[in-house]
């Protein structure tokens, strides 16, 4: 589509004011919402040619929502990348939750990261920044703190009053713990980590001693006054700092008595009306405390004398936020703009002797608050209400200069949201606090490539599921032909019964489950919708028969070798007989369901399993890896394939393997047995395994200037990976038959609209 | 108009002016009450005989005879008298018992409500009970017997402890919403409140829409009937700002 015609599309004001008197949505019973169909895309079909089927997606409106797009990429032209009609979805309207917390654990080179509604996910720095664990959120679980302590234990405290731990291997919660001082808003571990500090909203700090399978209450150190809004341990773990409103003190660990009390300078710009909030203090081993506060300044404290050493003002907004480097010579500060300032320890004169903060490299990577910042030995890393995690690499202390070098912003969550019911034609939206139900619209008209279709039916928003109970959903599946659907909590797993009649949907809830299906990580469904695989908790997973209206147990695979690891990935073959399932960490395990026994394991791989599909009639599992390594394993022959084989010898091309988002979902053609389809956040791949593969020097992306080369070049230069980067940020693409695509998009100024609102900032020019 | 007073008003005025005169109110009373009888009594008695009697009432009353009264009559009116009497003591008896027995059953009723159901009882009974196997049957592991018993009953009591909700105070619970509301609300305050200079997300982003080349429409759009009363309330400030202004202006020119 030329971007005249782009510009040509936009609907005018009046196609909004329609939108907008939109019947609200019948509203049926509590629990289930159905919507009429056909009454909620009235008043807008009367369009022109090119953008007849605007759908809705959100606030903002965009042209080809729910479109068909004939993508038709001539064959020969392409060199084998296939003419699909492309289903180009934008009314997903999925918002990521804003970030509370960051933690880094210079152990294990982890990042964990909790978000507003109680969600911690668990990001390996060291396997390309993959989220390798996920804890689904609950509303009752407001966290404002997270740390590790005592080597790789995660705890977690908030608004709640409870401290929380994790477990890591189980993926569940292991115990909570009430603080006994109201909300809780800060917490630290001691450098030695067999202690946690709390600061609570009654003033009181509370010591709790790690044991190895729980927390106890130690002592509550003197109270203060006013609430303890930030905390931080002396490296020799003798010392605490805290910071409140309009002051910060100094308490001795030991006896628990406050050795001194700087106060806030109350004569800040600004602050007349308020009072001045320290979000953040950092205590140094030589002994100076650094504080960020509401007023916008760094201030750097001597906590022997109790005085103020050193004033940056950096803001006229709060600086939220401060994490200093193990070493203690950079500290990085987030503030309320969306900015962090870099900090150094520079030396001051020639000799060494004396050395100074000093305020080095701002970085604008957020429009909104920098809620949380951690640093790395190598990279600041800062995460805030737009969502945004962002790992900036400091170049002085990166060594080599590779791609992990690189500036990275993860936005989406590395799993898949959305599940697809392709003879149907329905896409399952997966939200934290719901499920939703789509019917994709339809075409009669055809078109040449890059034609924009117009609808002869529009899309429809068949069926809303709103959760139950406080926890968040975890995963969700609709069965290939649409007529189940199963989601899980974290602790309860839910299963639905659909009935399509003509233009009317009902649903009906499968109440008698077998005990054992208390809840799930992963979900699926065969091919032929009659039976449902269930990823359930301690690594067992359940094979289960789907009969009308009953279902019938037949088998539990129970994990090998005693680990209760939970299993993050299902794949089924399309005829039934094999099921793939990939652990957390370990590696890939095969079962045969014909005889309900384990088949074989495929062989260990360092990096954790992003995607994993098995080919129909070949059998061949295709497993894509967090370092961007694709493999094929061959299950009928246990081994990998020779394709595989040839692909590891010649290597990928660098430009594949400097992808920074992971491949979330593996498909296949039908037709054509050599093609694998695959894609991130930022592309859309189909890789035919006939082709050569390409080397460093070819390039990668070279599918729109082969078509315009003559067939001599094109011939010369076509290699195995036809990518489009077409579909920007890519969040599920699926084949629902030999020549249609459906691509599901998530526009980020359609997020950005979404989120609270930013600080208001002076730009010159506007 | 005229209204004709009633004859029987007009002959008793008279008298009842007599009495008002002697200023004797009770015999006015007893004067009247005398008369209805007598109007009652009018078709029986002697009509001639009325104005005499009215001329000497009290006499008439003070010299009646007292009633002859037969000695069986006399007899028969006091057993009734008695009768009725021992009925009324048997009643009241009777109606107390009810009553007692009524709360009685009304006590029982409360206190079985007050309990907890059956069912629920026998496992409250049946499960410290299962504890003490368990702990037994601890101490002594080759008894199977004591086992077997064992299993039965923690067959038994999962049944009630794997429930789906979770025992708590619920005025703890509402401490604990309270503290976090006002935890929140802080937290709102001071990020989001007043002196928090915010701007709209609109507004935000247009900053870039502004420097752009191409121009594109806002993101979101805006209403104008959003904040009317507010727009309204600003233009009449503005208004007796400008008078305002206008007055202090004048002023020097006066004084």
């Amino acid at each position: 589509m030329a971007a005249a015609e782009r510009g040509a599309s936009r609907p005018t004001g009046d196609n909004r004011t329609s939108r907008r008197r939109r019947p609200p949505p019948l509203t049926l019973s509590a629990h289930f919402r159905l919507r009429g169909v056909g009454d909620y895309f009235r008043g807008q079909s009367a369009r022109t040619w090119c953008e007849v089927e605007a759908g809705w997606g959100g606030e903002r409106t965009i042209v080809r929502d729910a479109g068909l797009e004939a993508g038709a990429r001539n064959p020969e032209a392409d060199g084998g990348m296939g003419e699909f009609k492309v289903h180009r979805v934008r009314f997903f309207n999925y918002v990521p939750v804003g970030i509370r917390c960051v933690a880094y654990n210079h152990q294990s080179n982890r990042l964990a990261v909790s978000r507003v509604d109680g969600t911690v996910e668990i990001y390996n720095l060291a396997a390309n920044s993959f989220q390798e664990k996920f804890f689904p959120g609950h509303e009752g679980r407001a966290t404002e703190a997270l740390c590790w302590a005592k080597g790789q234990r995660l705890f977690s405290a908030g608004l709640n009053g409870d401290i929380i731990e994790y477990d890591l291997e189980k993926m569940s919660v292991k115990y909570s713990v009430d603080g006994f001082g109201g909300p809780i808003w800060s917490m630290a571990a001691d450098p030695s980590g067999s202690y946690l500090a709390i600061g609570c909203e009654d003033g009181s700090v509370k010591l709790f001693q790690v044991s190895p399978d729980k927390i106890q209450l130690e002592r509550t150190l003197e109270r203060q006054k006013g609430r303890i809004l930030s905390l931080s341990w002396h490296p020799s773990g003798t010392h605490i700092a805290v910071g409140s409103i309009d002051y910060i003190a100094v308490l001795d660990a030991k006896s628990g008595s406050t050795t001194q009390k700087m106060l806030m300078d109350k004569r800040h710009p600004g602050s007349q009306r308020r009072r001045c909030v320290v979000w953040g203090v950092a205590f140094l081993s030589d002994g100076t405390v650094v504080s960020t506060d509401s007023a916008g300044m760094v201030q750097f404290w001597d906590s022997e004398t109790g005085t103020l050493v050193q004033t940056h003002p950096l803001t006229s907004s709060d600086v939220l936020s401060i994490a200093v480097a193990e070493k203690e010579d950079s500290l990085v500060v987030g503030t309320a703009e969306g900015t962090i300032f870099h900090f150094q320890l520079i030396p001051s004169r020639s000799d060494g002797k004396q050395s100074q903060w000093v305020r080095t490299k701002p970085f604008q990577h957020h429009t909104h608050d920098v809620r949380s910042v951690a640093h790395s030995p190598t990279a600041l890393i800062s995460g805030g209400v737009d969502a945004h995690l962002v790992i900036r690499p400091l170049m002085e202390k990166v060594e080599v200069k590779n791609y992990d070098a690189a500036l990275r912003k993860i936005t989406f969550p590395h799993r898949r949201l959305i599940s697809c019911a392709k003879k149907m034609q329905l896409l399952l939206f997966q939200f934290p606090q719901r499920l939703e139900l789509w019917r994709l619209g339809a075409t009669d008209a055809a078109g040449k490539n890059e034609d924009i279709l117009p609808l002869s039916r529009n899309a429809e928003h068949l069926l809303q599921l709103k959760k139950k109970g406080p926890e968040n959903i975890c995963c969700s599946c609709i069965s290939p032909c649409g007529s189940w659907i199963a989601y899980s909590t974290a602790s309860r797993f839910y299963l639905y019964r659909m009935n399509y009649e003509n233009n009317s949907v009902s649903i009906k809830r499968v109440s008698k489950l077998p005990k054992f299906l208390s809840s799930a990580f992963q979900i699926l469904f065969s091919g032929d919708s009659a039976m449902l695989y269930v990823a359930s908790n301690q690594g067992s997973l359940h094979v289960i028969q789907l009969l009308e209206g009953s279902l019938k147990h037949l088998h539990t695979f129970q994990p090998q070798s005693g680990t209760s690891e939970a299993i993050s990935l299902l794949a089924v073959s399309p005829d039934g007989n094999w099921l793939a399932a990939a652990g957390m960490s370990s590696g890939v395990s095969i079962y045969n369901l014909k005889h309900l026994k384990p088949h074989c394991m495929v062989p260990a791989y360092n990096f954790p399993v992003t995607a994993l599909a098995i080919a129909p009639n070949t059998n061949n599992l295709v497993i894509a890896h967090s370092d961007q390594q694709v493999f094929e394993f061959s299950i009928p022959q246990k081994q990998y394939t020779d394709w595989s084989r040839k692909v590891q010898k010649h290597g990928l091309h660098y430009l594949w393997l400097e992808r920074d988002t992971p491949i979330t979902h593996i498909t296949f053609h039908p037709k054509r047995p050599t093609h694998i389809l695959l894609h991130d956040t930022y592309m859309f791949c189909i890789i035919d395994k006939s082709m050569p593969l390409p080397d460093d020097k070819t390039p990668l992306f070279n599918q729109l200037s082969l078509r315009e080369a003559s067939e001599n070049v094109r011939r010369r230069h076509a290699h195995a990976f036809k990518i489009s980067k077409k579909f920007q940020p890519l969040l599920f693409m699926d084949l629902l038959d030999e020549g249609t695509l459906v691509a599901v998009e998530r526009p980020l100024e359609d997020i950005i609209a979404q989120l609270p609102p930013p600080i208001k900032r002076k730009k010159f020019g506007t | 108009m005229v209204n004709l007073r009633p004859r029987r008003s007009c002959r008793t005025l008279p008298v009842r002016l007599v009495v008002d005169q002697g200023g004797d109110e009770e015999d006015s009373e007893r004067e009247s009450s005398e008369e209805e009888r007598q109007d009652v009594e009018f078709p029986d008695g002697d009509p001639v005989a009325e104005p005499m009697a009215d001329e000497n009432e009290d006499e008439v009353e003070d010299d009646e005879a007292p009633e002859e009264v037969t000695f069986a009559s006399a007899q028969a009116e006091a057993k009734e008298d008695e009768r009725r009497l021992r009925d009324a003591l048997r009643r009241d008896k009777e109606l107390l018992k009810e009553k007692r027995k009524r709360r009685e059953e009304l006590f029982t009723e409360q206190k079985k409500r007050k309990l907890l159901p059956a069912t629920i009882l026998e496992e409250l009974t049946t499960a410290p009970q299962t504890k003490i196997n368990e702990s037994s049957s601890e101490l002594k592991k080759g008894n199977v017997e004591n086992e077997n018993k064992e299993k039965k009953e923690e067959k038994m009591f999962p049944k009630r402890v794997k429930k789906r909700y979770m025992a708590c105070r619920l005025k703890d619970q509402d401490l604990i919403d309270l503290r976090q509301q006002a935890a929140k609300g802080f937290l709102q305050k001071y990020l989001y409140g007043r002196g928090s200079n915010r701007t709209t997300v609109n507004k935000f982003l247009s900053l870039n829409n502004k420097r752009l080349l191409v121009k594109k429409p806002a993101v979101q759009f805006v209403n104008n009937s959003w904040g009317m009363e507010r727009k309204q309330n600003a233009k009449k400030f503005k208004k007796q700002w400008m008078h305002k202004k206008k007055l202090a202006s004048r002023r020097p020119n006066i004084i």
